[in-house]
């Protein structure tokens, strides 16, 4: 065979051995368990992907947050504002997530940029919703009796009506953690990043299932782990709220 | 215990999402990117081990059109000329070959010397033009016949290899950028029986399907009223007795081996063919339209960089021809490999880096 490839070397390129794979990988069989644990933190690397998931819900949750917060605390004041955050939160929320990264590619790049700009846009309706509905769900006669007792508005705010509203929001934050985590899946569609990225490679390269049920079981047990950190996080937030449980 | 039921009933939430969230990103990826490449391998499982596909081997002989080899200089340069010259910023598209024709052009370009991002996996087609186009990026390798239909718009596939090169050519030149001599391989459309039936029947070409009389034509739903499919294989070739099976896309080569069909739409490079089981029949009325591929290159860039840039460039591509890259496809679609490891090898063995 050396003979024969030497003799046709000019005719063709040298068609090199690319290595051996388990047949259990060659055939696709439904899940090859010793490939995910030589890619778990080589290769695919899911350990590595897995992070960056993290990274980018973490930063995209933050990030709306913050902006949401501000925007429903400034509307819960100021209720003329509530009509036109929702209508361009309803907006942002509404648009098709590839088309949203497809657009965004041109004006912001191949980057990180580009997917938070478009994962935090998806948070703010449903975390603005929420936070100004936990706000607004205080009675008026609990904000009554707090003004009675000399409270300013910023300590009404903060001592009365915040504190009232932290299982909304939490409720509020739970929803846009678990969008968060599923959508930036598909921001791997721009940045190869995340669990997303063993998915489209997957779809990309012979539907191996191994990686498409890796990536899928790796997200869901992150969503859980999320949601239940959230759970715990209201419990220390509304103690009073246990004590009741208890009762 | 309530708890607990609750998180499950938000995970199971989540999960619905992001299967949702995959499918549509399944059909909308696949729909935009050029040249096929997404294919099933659980199509193939006979052949287990990566045996060396050598150069010598006949088996899964493609359509051997002539195709044009490019005008440039393809001499491959010595030393490292690349050393100094500016930063280049290359793209690549949404599949497996693409993530392989990224690897080897920029890890050829690194070995000259050059200094190379390569940004993987931009998207389709339009996606990936649109970064070039605002600077995003500096080059990509794309299809020639991508560039005349999806890009330029062009109606019909152009009648030659040739005059697809040459469409492509003006529409990259006209918004700045130079296209390279293309590839001797081409990842088009094809038609395909097992080995055991083209040698039965005598078929080498389509048209020789004449000879069969009625046969079975397995391919995705949209060949029906595709000329790239039954219309095509009725107008241009005559053959009127095909009987269209729709099938998945990425399921056809197993309806093949199960012998339900008699033959089946592929694209030229399926690592499938790689297992030498199957004969495509060669497309002399060019239906299928040419899809050679070529490196797009910003001009302004490419006359910074030196001849050498693209002498390099060309050297890697005289190198893949359709043995080649169907052996490459397979070791990363079917054999899990990874493209830049494959890539690597490619390029050792043939004494470019």
């Amino acid at each position: 065979m050396s003979f024969l490839t030497g003799l046709l070397a000019d005719s063709g390129p040298t068609i090199p051995q690319f290595g051996q794979t388990s047949s259990c990988v060659t055939k696709n069989e439904t899940f090859c368990w010793t490939w995910f644990t030589q890619n778990w933190s080589s290769k695919v690397d899911f350990e590595a992907r897995l992070i960056e998931h993290v990274k980018l819900t973490v930063i995209a949750v933050a990030v709306g947050f913050v902006i949401a917060f501000v925007l429903a605390v400034l509307a819960h004041r100021a209720r003329w504002m509530v009509g036109p955050v929702t209508f361009f939160g309803s907006l942002l929320y509404t648009i098709p997530s590839l088309a949203a990264f497809q657009i965004l590619v041109t004006i912001t790049g191949i980057n990180d940029w580009t997917v938070e700009i478009a994962l935090v846009s998806y948070t703010l309706l449903i975390l603005f919703t929420n936070t100004l509905a936990g706000l607004s769900a205080v009675s008026p006669d609990v904000v009554d009796a707090a003004r009675g007792t000399g409270l300013t508005d910023a300590q009404i705010l903060l001592r009365v009506e915040l504190p009232l509203a932290v299982p909304t929001i939490i409720a509020g934050l739970r929803v846009a953690v678990v969008t968060i985590i599923s959508l930036a899946t598909v921001a791997a569609f721009i940045v190869p990043e995340g669990l997303g990225k063993p998915i489209f490679d997957a779809l990309n390269a012979g539907d191996f299932n191994t990686k498409f049920i890796a990536s899928g079981v790796l997200c869901i047990l992150l969503a859980l782990f999320a949601d239940a950190l959230f759970v715990l996080l209201q419990r220390l937030l509304t103690p009073w709220a246990s004590v009741r449980r208890a009762r | 215990m309530k708890r607990v039921s609750l998180v499950s009933r938000t995970v199971g939430i989540a999960a619905a999402v992001s299967l949702a969230f995959a499918v549509s990103a399944c059909s909308s990826s696949s729909g935009g990117g050029g040249g096929g490449g997404s294919t099933s391998a659980a199509a193939t499982s006979g052949s287990s081990s990566s045996a060396p596909a050598s150069s010598s081997s006949s088996s899964s002989a493609a359509p051997s059109m002539s195709v044009p080899s490019g005008t440039g200089n393809a001499n491959l340069p010595a030393g490292q000329p690349g050393k100094g010259k500016p930063a280049i910023v290359m793209g690549d598209k949404n599949f497996s070959e693409e993530y392989l024709l990224g690897e080897l052009y920029s890890q050829a370009l690194r070995a000259k010397g050059f200094t190379v991002t390569l940004k993987g996996n931009i998207g389709s087609s339009t996606t990936i033009n649109a970064a070039l186009q605002s600077g995003k990026i500096d080059m990509y390798p794309e299809y020639t016949g991508v560039i005349a239909t999806v890009l330029a718009g062009l109606a019909d596939n152009p009648k030659s290899a040739a005059q697809t090169l040459s469409v492509a050519t003006q529409y990259e030149n006209k918004h700045g950028f130079a296209v390279l001599n293309p590839t001797p391989f081409q990842d088009a459309d094809g038609l395909a029986t097992m080995k055991a039936y083209a040698q039965q029947h005598g078929l080498k070409a389509i048209g020789d399907l004449k000879k069969v009389g009625s046969f079975t034509y397995a391919g995705p739903p949209e060949n029906a009223t595709r000329y790239q499919g039954v219309v095509g294989l009725k107008k241009a070739y005559g053959l009127t007795q095909v009987q269209f099976k729709p099938v998945p896309i990425g399921s056809q080569y197993q309806a093949l081996d199960q012998g339900k069909v008699n033959s089946i739409a592929i694209f030229t490079t399926d690592p499938q063919l790689a297992s030498g089981k199957y004969t495509v029949l060669t497309d002399t009325k060019g239906i299928f339209g040419f899809q050679q591929v070529v490196p797009v290159v910003k001009k302004s860039l490419l006359a910074k960089e030196g001849p050498a840039f693209e002498q390099t460039l060309n050297a890697v591509s005289k190198l893949l021809t359709t043995e080649a890259i169907i052996a490459m496809n397979k070791a990363v679609a079917i054999d899990q490999q990874d493209p830049s490891a494959v890539a690597k090898a490619f390029l050792q063995a043939n004494h470019i880096s």
